[in-house]
């Protein structure tokens, strides 16, 4: 008889498993992505109001610039290390462009990571996701809930998913 | 084009995430979202492992016996010992730290009962995303569901696409260094750093993704031979091995040699 396996089964909280590169297991999501149900032209949302089932703690804003160029930011959402809120901009219904619109994380030691590598990866997987037309992702490593809760926010408002 | 719904539940720990397809939702999809949201809440109230006063918390550390327990708590057990069986024991929730934990089979499980109360004559598509397991049914204007597979080597990409067929679960393994721990011979060793399994039951893809990340190509080898199941694995470098069944839209190239 074989030993039984240490089966490890896990969420990822926060960027958390990001950050520390722990010996844990973390299922992941990019649980906010556009879908190619994304309207084909970018109108300017009415309303900022988030569809969620529930909603974070701040309503995300949404602006216009020209050309047919739409914004918004997500809520405020806390993840483990602070408080962060994802901006989003788009064109004819497709993200140009996904930036960190605030970021408040303390004193932690892994805030520089947060700012200098986390963030930047998440941002990339977001754009490749859009970019494979695809209406979700399973991975295993390398999210992080309130990002991808905060982009959901601008996401819902510009209408893009 | 089908108009489409979008909500978000916080539950058991993390985001899941409901998407609805279909023509005239408007006036349906908050309800459907609500009832999948409490169905969700509630296999959380049961089988939170963090929550000490939970069914299988109590079951856990001795507090409660399986006859005290909520009907759905055996009937997982259940499907968990069937899990085992296909795994060849590499899903296991009977030896692990703390007493009994079917956390590996109840998140997918749990995507496909919120899925459930998605049904509805008007959806004619619907997607639950419970962090990475997915479960689905119907499709999107006719074609199935894409969903990208993220590439663990490389947190800014997909390592490729595939079709949904009902559900996927992705599952990661106890990763350090680059190594991953063998948990038979305890030595550090390279199997899959991230492991998917695609098939109709979303808990016994989520199980069987766990067995896979951490038993590789042996736990592979009886998927090839499951009937409606495929999985993939996944290296630190991005090289990967399916089964020759598995539904990719679009395959990465950098295939494992065998």
């Amino acid at each position: 008889m074989r030993r039984a396996p240490w089966v490890l089964a896990g969420t990822v909280a926060g960027l958390f498993g990001i950050l520390s590169f722990r010996s844990s297991p973390q299922k992941i999501t990019l649980s906010t992505l556009p879908t190619t149900s994304a309207p084909a032209t970018a109108s300017t949302p009415a309303s900022g109001s988030p569809s969620g089932a529930t909603v974070g703690p701040a309503a995300p804003t949404t602006s216009t610039a020209s050309g047919g160029v739409v914004s918004a930011t997500g809520p405020l959402v806390n993840y483990f290390y602070g408080v962060l809120s994802v901006r989003v901009t788009a064109a004819s219904g497709h993200i140009t462009k996904i930036a960190i619109a605030s970021l408040s994380d303390g004193a932690y030691a892994y805030s520089h990571y947060v700012d200098s590598v986390s963030l930047p990866m998440l941002i990339k997987q977001a754009m490749a996701a859009q970019s494979a037309k695809i209406q979700g992702v399973s991975g295993a490593s390398y999210t992080s809930a309130g990002f991808a809760q905060s982009l959901q926010g601008a996401l819902s408002s510009l209408k893009l998913s | 084009m089908s108009s489409a719904g979008h909500r978000r539940v916080e539950a058991m720990g993390t985001t899941v995430t409901l998407d609805l397809f279909g023509e005239g939702l408007d006036g349906v999809v908050d309800t459907l979202a609500a009832r999948a949201a409490a169905t969700l809440r509630q296999i959380d109230r049961t089988f939170s492992t963090y929550r000490e006063d939970s069914p299988l918390s109590r079951l856990r550390r001795g507090a409660a016996t399986l006859a005290e327990m909520p009907p759905e708590v055996p009937r997982v057990l259940d499907a968990c010992r069937e899990a085992h069986r296909l795994s060849g024991g590499w899903f296991d929730p009977w030896h692990l730290p703390g007493g009994v934990d079917p956390t590996g089979y109840v998140k997918g499980w749990a995507a496909g009962r919120a899925l459930e109360e998605l049904r509805h004559p008007q959806v004619v598509g619907a997607l639950v995303n419970a962090a990475g397991d997915l479960a689905s049914f119907g499709d999107l204007d006719g074609e199935p569901f894409r969903i990208g597979i993220a590439d663990p080597g490389n947190p800014g990409a997909l390592i490729g696409v595939v079709a949904l067929t009902g559900a996927l679960a992705t599952s990661g393994t106890a990763e350090q260094s680059g190594h991953l721990i063998d948990p038979f011979a305890h030595t550090a060793t390279a199997r899959a750093v991230s492991a998917s399994v695609s098939g109709p039951d979303p808990g016994l893809c989520d199980a069987l993704a766990t067995a896979l990340a951490v038993g590789g190509a042996e736990v592979l080898a009886r998927l090839e031979a499951l009937e409606g199941y495929d999985g993939l694995i996944i290296d630190a470098g991005g090289s990967w091995r399916a089964t020759t069944g598995f539904p990719w839209v679009e395959s990465p190239p950098a295939r494992l040699s065998r």
